[in-house]
């Protein structure tokens, strides 16, 4: 039973913006040289989120399986690494690699690294990948946790040997599982990208940045640099949802 | 070894002390809105559930970095003059955080069975105290482990405001790291003091998941 | 061809089989009841290395299954195990979920698995569900599969866990009775069940444990008239209406 009512909120937001003495120019999302700026920075943005995705998966599900294994050292390192990049905020860790990495490698190596250009951008990209890893594979072994201990004994009463059974039976059931937290840490993973323009990288919303920066139209380049994000996160959901359908096994309780 | 940390300190727990202060505040405006985001998302009411969702859905999908900075150049549009950083930080994280609260709070109100609700309309309690008695203290409890979690995210979200200058803990450390450039020292302090508060939230989040499945 | 000798088991400071010391021979089956926690399932466990004991000796068809040297993966090969949630693996059909370890264990041909597990499908009744997928199968159904997918192994010995305990009423007889074709078919079987109408058909022993030991172990009828023990007496009409 739904009650009709008309909402109040489109009246006010519209009062509002008529009533300013702001000039809006949305041209500054399309117009030279500010459109490119805004093309090259989703590009980077793209890029980071794919890349960093790609080490995050692999590095992830790793990590997630070291800390279910038997053995107590690969638990405990998995253990460490997770709370150690899970704790730090991505920023802190962002500005550490960036600021404080290159000294790690001694004087000498120092200077050439910082001589790299576009140096910030494959930090951002490492670092991302690093941080979004620890997520992941804490979706993993969660994933690994919530298959109950009598699947495996199952699988083993057969007679498959440990490594028979996580390939045909564990790995292929845990995946299907971790589907839909996975698609929240892509999600997630084009949102911290953001972070990057801490360090000057030339990504999205920093070029929203910069748009304001040299016109005073903050307001539209960011509202335009919303859109963008958006738009990206729906292309994301759609395609995981695509994903999870190819590989949907009847009657498993999903979304 | 830690002597630009040494040198700094009071400069740099200055900086902590605003980080702390803009996560109380941002947690005691956030988590009422929630539980507000969190009933008009249950909400029946057209008018009520589509703006709401609206605003959850957009505001989920957009960095929090891009919030930030859309409060700093809305905010002086609207009232007319430029914000200062602290109080437009507190709007913004305010804005976001209580979606994130909103979801946990709503998934908290789903959990709590019908038959409680209707045990207290059938008492003869209105709307509005059976929400603010059973269904929200209920749900509250039940999702407090989230929600230590997601304040944990709050707080390590405080960094952002950096993007507009706020001079709170990691600004205060870059501030010091360009003069003395002693990076790891500094960020590395930075790093330790996140890892142990947040390590020590996390635990207490765990030990109250425990409490609740104990006391149920 | 299963000899347990003073099988002792603790998980951390609990101690969960006390002095374990049972027979069973080639062909017999073996029913052991009990209430939960009294470590019957652990047992079970024990017996095909699922679970590692701290003292004592089980030995099957001659292979110590304690001793480091055993390879545990070849002995399961020759027991099947039935579990109380069947544990079907949800992403591979019926067929699929027997073949698999005939396939990958025995390096079966495709066809002569396919073949084999459809030959299977018919002794547990349901052929014509051989392409389906679990979540489709009623819980009867699922656990006939399971049973089914326990026996592609050609294992000398069988062992059920409560096979009938997450089932519908309507269900539990169409899975008995596989079981009881299985039995007088001359299987080496160790099921633990409240099942007492299985057991007085086909058991030829039965044994009470409680809090990790045996009771009192009977053949048939005098343990269901004349229990020896007033925790047997107790356990029997709480179950028994």
């Amino acid at each position: 039973m739904t009650e009709e009512g008309i909402s109040p909120l489109p009246y006010l937001f519209w009062e509002i913006m008529l009533g300013l003495a702001y000039e809006f120019d949305w041209g500054v999302l399309w117009r030279n040289p500010y459109g490119m700026y805004l093309l090259q920075g989703i590009w980077v943005t793209i890029k980071l989120g794919l890349i960093g995705w790609a080490i995050a998966l692999s590095l992830g599900v790793l990590i997630g399986t070291m800390r279910i294994s038997p053995w107590r050292w690969l638990r405990f390192l998995g253990t460490a690494y997770v709370e150690l990049f899970r704790n730090i905020p991505f920023m802190v860790q962002l500005f550490f690699w960036y600021y404080a990495g290159p000294m790690l490698f001694g004087a000498s190596l120092q200077k050439s690294i910082n001589s790299i250009i576009g140096l910030n951008y494959y930090v951002a990209i490492i670092a991302l990948g690093m941080y979004t890893a620890s997520r992941v594979a804490e979706h993993t072994r969660a994933g690994f946790s919530s298959i109950s201990r009598d699947h495996y004994q199952a699988a083993l009463s057969t007679g498959l040997t440990h490594p028979q059974m996580y390939r045909y039976v564990i790995i292929p059931y845990a995946l299907r599982i971790i589907i839909p937290p996975l698609t929240t840490e892509f999600l997630t993973i084009f949102k911290n990208s953001s972070i990057a323009m801490t360090i000057g990288v030339l990504e999205t919303t920093f070029m929203s940045y910069k748009i304001d920066s040299e016109t005073f139209h903050g307001l539209e380049s960011t509202t335009g640099a919303c859109l963008i994000y958006l738009a990206l996160g729906l292309a994301v959901v759609r395609l995981m949802g695509m994903l999870e359908s190819r590989l949907k096994i009847p009657g498993m309780i999903g979304r | 070894m830690f002597d630009a940390v040494v040198n700094n300190l009071p400069f740099l727990m200055g900086g902590f002390w605003v980080t702390v202060k803009l996560m109380f505040f941002a947690l005691a405006g956030g988590i009422p809105l929630g539980i507000l985001v969190g009933l008009g998302r249950i909400s029946r009411k057209r008018w009520v559930y589509y703006p709401v969702t609206l605003y959850v859905n957009v505001i989920r999908n957009i960095p929090l970095i891009l919030v930030i900075f859309w409060f700093y150049f809305v905010m002086p549009i609207i009232i007319g003059r430029p914000l200062d950083p602290f109080p437009s930080a507190v709007i913004s994280f305010i804005i976001f955080e209580a979606t994130y609260f909103g979801e946990i709070i709503r998934a908290g109100y789903q959990s709590v069975s019908k038959g409680q609700i209707e045990a207290g309309y059938s008492t003869g309690l209105t709307y509005i105290q059976t929400t603010r008695y059973i269904l929200v203290p209920i749900a509250l409890r039940r999702m407090l482990p989230s929600m230590i979690t997601q304040s944990i995210v709050t707080y390590q979200d405080t960094c952002l405001a950096f993007v507009i200058g706020l001079p709170e803990f990691i600004r205060r450390a870059r501030i010091v790291d360009t003069l003395e450039v002693r990076s790891i020292q500094l960020f590395g302090f930075v790093a330790i003091v996140f890892l142990i508060t947040c390590y020590i939230g996390s635990v207490m989040s765990r030990r109250f998941e425990v409490k609740e499945q104990e006391g149920g | 061809m299963i000899q347990i000798k003073n099988v002792s088991k603790w998980f951390g400071d609990f101690q969960v089989l006390r002095d374990i010391n049972e027979q069973v021979k080639e062909g017999q089956t073996v029913v052991v009841c009990g209430p939960s926690g009294s470590g019957k399932s652990t047992l079970l466990r024990c017996i095909n290395g699922l679970e590692p004991f701290q003292k004592g000796e089980i030995t099957v068809d001659g292979v110590s299954v304690g001793d480091r040297a055993t390879n545990l993966y070849k002995l399961r090969t020759e027991i099947g195990m039935v579990f109380q949630r069947f544990e079907l693996y949800p992403h591979m059909t019926a067929l699929q979920n027997i073949t698999l370890a005939p396939m990958k264990v025995r390096n079966r041909p495709k066809k002569k698995a396919q073949d084999h597990a459809m030959r299977l499908l018919e002794r547990v009744g349901i052929p014509e569900k051989a392409n389906e997928y679990p979540a489709n199968l009623s819980g009867g159904q699922q656990q006939r599969v399971a049973i089914a997918r326990s026996l592609a192994m050609e294992p000398k010995i069988m062992m059920f866990d409560e096979p009938t305990s997450a089932l519908d009423p309507e269900m539990i007889k169409e899975v008995l009775e596989v079981m009881i074709d299985l039995a007088k078919g001359g299987m080496t079987m160790i099921v633990v069940t409240h099942e007492m109408g299985f057991a007085r058909e086909v058991a030829d022993e039965i044994i009470f444990m409680d809090e990790g030991t045996i009771i009192e172990r009977g053949t048939d009828i005098n343990f269901f008239q004349n229990p020896k023990s007033p925790r047997t007496k107790d356990f029997l009409d709480k179950i028994l209406i």
